[in-house]
């Protein structure tokens, strides 16, 4: 009983810790030098302020101004490969994307209604 | 606000069943003197999530995808054993409710306190991180609109009544009832849960396979509909599933479900000659 009351205890511990720890641990870059990317999200565009960034960290803040929940993607060059993606913006809410991005090509996508390939754009970074 | 109350809605549901269940259980077999345990493992977790959500919203740094994927995909296979945990341990009960024996019954319920504690945290914490993040991002919208904080906030309320309304229903159940179709109920939300996991631990790459689907409904059941984020919210279901999750889900939910309904359809296996006064932590886990 001692031994399974100190596992639950350990476990419960790596419950609080685990996602402090995962914070602090972040490679998302912080957002002083960060290049800053806006993105709007509707029913039919994906708009962003600027398709192309000097390497290192970049934040786009996803601002959905569609009726219907939307998602934010970034790819890799092939198109699937999922690089950083962040999901569950309600219409009217931003959420942030901080990625660090290498020299090269990316697919942006933004999904409108969570589903399908979602609306494609370039995004080059040198 | 529809859409934000739907995605308040799937954020919450699945926890608020599995507590509405645990409560309703313990309820049953009188055990209410360990409801606190349940509530101390929602609070912690409520807390946690709230406090690490806003420290990412608005502090300088956010958290990686990968990381938030990890953690969203450890914590919800960790979640899928306690849950598992939950069933057999419900099952047990329903044995020995079927040998009438009394005094085994709060044996069986008896098992780990601290395991209660855990088992609630798990259930409200595994997707609470995501939710904060969506309930803080609302919450910072309302400079321009306050239709996303209060959608939000009222999915999430409609959840909470939903799991007080299985709760309700389940005092009224036969006990026999309660416990096979609570524990089949369970046993189909933890593969949704696991299967959950394992897309999440996949579209982080620690897993292959993110773009090897098994099939896509998504044109029939939208997952931005009412009924998709039902099904998504309780059974966690996806509509475009990767082969990777359905083989997890169907390794998961057809033996767990064979042994449950054994389990629940055996009489008890060890009717010893004297039921023994329970203690409260005999059979601590």
């Amino acid at each position: 009983m001692t031994i399974a009351r100190f596992r639950a205890g350990a476990l419960a511990a790596s419950v609080l810790v685990f996602p402090a720890l995962a914070a602090c641990s972040s490679d998302g870059g912080s957002s002083e030098n960060a290049t800053a990317v806006a993105v709007t999200s509707t029913a039919d565009a994906c708009e962003l302020s600027a398709t192309t960034a000097p390497a290192g960290p970049v934040t786009f803040t996803v601002r959905n101004d569609g009726n219907e929940t939307t998602e934010f993607y970034v790819y890799e060059e092939d198109g699937t490969t999922i690089v950083s993606e962040v999901e569950n913006i309600g219409p009217g809410t931003s959420r942030e994307l901080s990625v660090d991005l290498e020299a090269g090509t990316y697919e942006t996508a933004c999904k409108p209604g969570q589903a399908g390939d979602g609306i494609r754009g370039d995004f080059t970074v040198s | 606000m529809f859409a934000n109350f739907l995605i308040g809605l799937r954020e919450g549901l699945e926890a608020s069943l599995v507590v509405g269940i645990l409560v309703a259980y313990l309820a049953r077999t009188h055990r209410r003197d360990l409801l606190p345990k349940v509530w101390l493992g929602v609070g912690f977790a409520v807390a946690v999530s709230l406090a690490a959500g806003a420290a990412l919203t608005f502090g300088p740094r956010g958290l990686s995808f990968e990381a938030q994927e990890m953690i969203g995909g450890t914590l919800s296979i960790v979640a899928v054993g306690f849950v598992t945990w939950m069933i057999f341990w419900m099952a047990r009960t329903s044995r020995a409710l079927r040998s009438e024996l009394e005094g085994r019954m709060a044996v069986a319920v008896a098992a780990g306190g601290t395991s209660l504690v855990l088992l609630s945290a798990l259930a409200v914490g595994r997707e609470g991180l995501e939710t904060a993040l969506f309930v803080w991002a609302a919450a910072q919208a309302t400079g321009s609109s306050t239709s996303p904080i209060i959608g939000a906030l009222l999915g999430l309320a409609v959840a909470v009544v939903l799991g007080i309304g299985v709760y309700k229903g389940a005092l009224h159940l036969n006990l026999a009832t309660f416990f096979r179709w609570t524990g089949a109920a369970l046993v189909v939300v933890a593969g949704g849960v696991l299967a959950y996991g394992i897309h999440d631990l996949q579209e982080a790459r620690f897993l292959p396979g993110l773009n090897t689907i098994a099939f896509d409904v998504s044109d029939t059941i939208p997952p931005g509909s009412w009924y998709g984020t039902l099904l998504k919210g309780t059974v966690n279901f996806s509509p475009r599933t990767t082969v990777l999750e359905a083989i997890a889900w169907t390794c998961y939910v057809v033996p767990v479900l064979f042994l449950f309904w054994r389990s629940v359809r055996t009489p008890a296996p060890r009717p010893t000659s004297k039921p023994t006064h329970p203690t409260p932590d005999a059979v601590s886990v």
